[in-house]
This record gives C-alpha cells, structure tokens and sequence, in this order.
C-alpha cells in the first residue's frame, strides 16, 4: 500500500466534496489510483479528458506511485 | 522671421543653435525626407515649387500659433524648394520650450499644418523616368484631438490629455514603454467577466488600438461580475457597451469591434492584425480556436478560465517549440464536462481577478518586463490563495502528433470543412417546415422550465453516442440552451459519418432574440 496526498481542481474538487486528502491506495500507477478514486467520488470526467501532476510537474498517467507523492488532477475550465 | 523656404541645403546645426533660450529645458526637431517609394511607385527624386509670398505668410501664421497655442519658447521651419534627392532634407522644424512635452506636440502640430496648408507642391520623378505632381493628400491633424493645454481642468468630451505619470514614472516603463504601449493593438475576446477588467486597464494603459469581439447582449445576472456595464445597459450588444466605456475611460485609444463570435473562417486572419490576443470567454470552442488561430498567426495569446472559486492562466507566447492549449488538452471537451458560469456559479471578483491578471500579462509581454521564461500552467485558488505553477513540457505535447501548427492547421480545416453544422433559425416551426426532426438535447429539468411545445426526441446531450442509430434517420436538428451541447454533439456525430445532422446556431437564447 501506498500513501499519497491528493489535490482536486474545479469540477473534481465540487464532485470530491473537498479541495485535497491523503489516501491509502493498492494502486500502482496514477492512472489506476485515478480510476479507484472516480469510482469512489463518482467523477464525471475520463482521465484522458485531465492532466495530471505529481509533484509539481506534470506526468504521464503511467508513472508508477511512490510513497508520499503529491498529485493534481486538473480539468480544464471555461468560466469566464 | 521663424518660417522660410530655401532653395539649398538646410544647414540644421545653424537652425537648431537659433533656437537656444535660457529657458528653454527641451528641444525636439522634426525632419522630413525625400523617400524613395511613394504609393508603390520607385520615386528617383523630386522638385518643390512653391508660391513663395503666400508660403511664407502662411508658414509665419502656423509658427504663430504654434507658439501660442501650447506656450514654447521659440520655433522655427524651413522648408526646401527646388531638386531634391532620395534622402535630402525637405522640411525642417525645431521647438525650444521649458517643458519636453509642449515642444513634443507643437513640433507635431507644425508639420501636420504645414502638410496641409502650405501653398507647395511637389513633383516627383520616377525611376522609370515619368513624373508626376503630387496632389495634397488630407493629413490627419493630432491636435484636432487634444486639448488646449491651457484648459486642462475643462472636462468637456473630446477635450481630454491622458496622464500616465504614475506608469510613466516607474523606471522599466517610462516614455519608452509609454509609446510602446500607444502603437500596441490588443484584441479582447469575450467582453464579460474576465474582459471587463482586462479592457478597463489595457484602456487605462493607453493601449493604441482595443479590438474587442462579443456577440451577447447584456443580461442583469451578468452585473454582479461584468464591471464595465450599469443597468441602463441592459439588452444591449456587450461588444458596443464596451466600445462606449473605453471612449469614456481614454478617448486616446482607438476600438474596433466584432459583434459576432470568431470563427474557424476568420480568426488567423483577425488575429495578424493585432499584437497580442486575450481569450476571455467563458467557450470552450472558442478557447481552441484561439489557441489554433495564436499558433497558425504567431500571436501571442493570454488564457484564462475560472471555475467557482479558482481559475487557469495560461500565456501562449506562439513561438516555435513553446507550448499551446491543445499541448495541455489535445481535443476539446464536452461542454457538459466543462461545466460553465450558467451551470456551477461563479463569484464576481474570481474572474475580476484573472481578467486583471491577463491584463498584466500583457502589459509585462509588450513592456518586456521580467517574467518566468519557462512555459507554464499557473493554477489559482482564491478560497486559501494556493497557487500551482506547473512547468509544461513541450516534448510531451502536440510534438508527438506534428507540432502545434500542424496539430492547430488540421483542427482548423476540419471546423472549416464542418461549417454546414450549424444552421440558424428565427423559430423552430419554420425547421420543422424545411424538413428538420428536432431534437432537445437538454437535461429534463431544463425541459421542464422551458419545454419545446413541438414534436421532438429527447436525447440528453451525455447520451447522443449511445443514440448513433436513432439519430441517423434523416435530417436532425439538435436543439440546446446556447449551443454549444448541440454543436459539439453534432461533430461528435459527423465524426460517426452522420452526415445530416445540424446544430441550431445559438440554441434556444438565440430563439428569444430573435422573436
């Protein structure tokens, strides 16, 4: 198992119910935490349809986990 | 006597030495060359003739007034006749005055009034050996446009100086910047909560020229975020209450509008003609298309985009090897996972904010002031002010598919090759009547408020993949709230080879509009 903090943005972030938690998760690349988590918050968005970033810089989905990283799904918004 | 003509060459240094007063702080001369084209022709040289007496008279009159006119120490004009060269010397005028910013303009004015008043003609020879006399052409006159400057504190239109000292004053601005900023030409796309700030300060600037493009009228659940407009302005075309604004705020700039939305057929075209483009709309089609439209133009673009209570700034700066919007999200996605200011709310000063940092963004571009180099995605959340700033690699990108400006080219083509997607109505029983099936794309809480009250197939908008078979039969109109579910699911069909199916243009608002 690892341990990972999460950060939502926008759309996620309102289906999430908060802006950011840390998790436990059998998952071993983002991509499959991303799938875990869209079936436990009910996210509307595919995750070919985000970017994600670990660690403040962005990442391919198939980058495995490691213990204590930080990762940021970001939508892409059009309010104006 | 301050104004003659001279049949030889003007010794300058002997003017400018005429012109020296104790207190005098500033001098500016202007000078007038013979150049080598004039209206595409090649022009060899040419030869003034003057009515010497009336020149004269005149030229004394302009000085005169010049002098009076903006308070200057001294002036002082001569202007050449006879054969002159490419590169010779036609027309010389100093201003000698206490402050640089009267000798400035009365040397504008002088040249202008010359060009139009002095009893001179000029003949020009060609290189191709003809030759031609030159009619005066109409100049246009600055002053016309400014002030007395005695009467500063008269506030009446059109008698307006703007005064930048206080942006002038800081030291990576100054007159420089200042004159960088008046010959700038910005476009502002979307004239709403993110272009009310943006417009306010790029105008306040002194930005040359504001192309602003919106086609919506002013609704009243727009003012608690759309700064520009009052009340009074409701229903009125946002494109031309903003026009009206920036006038009001700095008559100096000059505004250009669209009251239509840019489309696939004009945008690399409209974006040539300015500087620097801000995409301030609240559309993600039009969000894509500017993104194209800056990479196939080599304009500089400024995104941004709010959600609730945070948003996404993005520069795209258009230059080979630096990142675009698709590099981020390559395809654009459904409106209905987007979600919109209409949909999920949105707090007025959240796009106040992005739209005043885009105005940053382009005051730091055209000034050339220090900014990160490095491409990026700033993210920022106005409840806890956490900000992200994620570099953005390129090779991760649309260069795995050719490059941005093929990437943005193909999207182009194929919006263009889509254009009889969309199809405007005045009312829906004159598309039943040219054949159409309707379909209403909307959620069924939005049917509930406003039903069609005609014959139509209720397919939300999440669902039309599902519904490929069904809405192959014929031709299909798919019908939403503004639009934007109906083109968008339209494309994804046509993708599906359903080669009949169209989108009414601006939905169901656009309905009301009309009617």
């Amino acid at each position: 198992m690892t341990v990972v903090n999460l950060q939502y943005y926008a759309q996620l972030r309102e289906q999430a119910g908060s802006s950011g938690e840390q998790v436990q998760t059998a998952a071993t690349s983002v991509r499959e935490l991303y799938d875990e988590l869209r079936a436990r918050h009910g996210f509307s968005l595919a995750a070919d349809a985000l970017k994600v970033a670990v660690n403040a810089q962005f990442s391919a989905w198939d980058r495995p986990l490691r213990e204590g990283d930080t990762i940021v799904f970001i939508p892409p918004v059009a309010g104006g | 006597m301050r104004f003659r003509l001279s049949n030889v060459q003007v010794d300058t240094a002997q003017q400018r030495e005429g012109l020296k007063h104790s207190g005098s702080g500033g001098f500016c001369a202007f000078e007038g060359w013979v150049r080598d084209s004039n209206e595409g022709r090649e022009v060899d040289g040419l030869e003034y003739e003057a009515y010497a007496e009336l020149a004269e008279a005149e030229g004394e009159r302009i000085l005169a007034e010049a002098i009076e006119r903006y308070g200057v120490t001294d002036a002082g004009c001569v202007h050449r006749t006879g054969d002159l060269k490419v590169g010779d010397l036609a027309v010389w005028i100093g201003v000698s005055a206490a402050h640089r910013d009267e000798a400035f303009r009365a040397c504008r004015y002088i040249i202008d009034e010359i060009k139009h008043r002095l009893p001179i003609w000029k003949k020009e020879h060609y290189l191709t050996g003809d030759t031609a006399w030159v009619a005066c052409t109409h100049v246009h006159r600055a002053h016309e446009h400014e002030s007395d400057p005695a009467h500063h504190h008269h506030h009446e239109p059109g008698a307006f100086t703007p005064d930048y000292s206080r942006q002038v004053r800081l030291r990576e601005v100054g007159e420089a910047g200042q004159s960088r900023l008046a010959a700038a030409r910005i476009l502002v796309i979307g004239a709403g909560g993110l272009g009310c700030p943006a417009i306010s300060y790029l105008a306040g600037a002194g930005i040359g020229t504001l192309g602003i493009v919106d086609g919506d009228r002013l609704e009243a659940s727009n003012l608690h975020r759309q700064t520009l407009y009052d009340t009074r302005d409701i229903g009125e075309l946002k494109a031309e209450l903003a026009a009206r604004r920036v006038a009001a705020l700095n008559p100096t700039v000059a505004v250009q509008t669209w009251t239509e939305p840019l489309h696939a057929g004009n945008a690399v075209e409209i974006f040539r003609q300015f500087d620097l483009v801000l995409e301030c709309t609240d559309d993600m089609r039009s969000r894509y298309l500017s993104s194209d439209a800056a990479v196939l133009s080599g304009t500089p673009l400024v995104l941004a985009s709010v959600y609730q209570y945070e948003g996404q700034l993005q520069v795209v700066t258009a230059q080979p090897g630096t990142p675009c919007l698709r590099c981020l999200w390559p395809l654009e996605p459904a409106p209905e996972a987007v979600g919109s200011c209409v949909q999920s709310g949105v707090l007025g000063p959240v796009p106040g904010m992005f739209g005043t940092m885009q105005a940053m963004e382009a005051l730091k571009l055209l000034l050339d002031l220090p900014r990160p180099c490095e491409p990026a995605l700033l993210l920022l959340n106005l409840l806890d002010y956490t900000t992200t700033r994620l570099p953005i690699d390129v090779a991760q990108g649309c260069a795995a598919h050719g490059g941005c400006v093929a990437v943005a080219r193909q999207a182009v083509a194929l919006v263009q090759s889509q254009s009889d997607i969309d199809v405007v109505f005045g009312r829906l029983e004159d598309a039943l009547a040219a054949g159409y099936r309707l379909v209403d794309l909307r959620e069924a809480g939005e049917i509930a408020i406003e039903p069609l009250e005609l014959p139509s197939l209720q397919v939300p908008s999440a669902q039309v993949m599902a519904h490929v078979a069904e809405l192959a039969e014929g031709r299909t109109l798919l019908i939403c709230a503004s639009g934007r579910r109906s083109g968008h699911a339209a494309r994804l069909l046509r993708a599906e080879g359903l080669e009949h199916v169209h989108s009414l243009v601006g939905g169901l608002s656009a309905l009301r509009v009309i009617s």
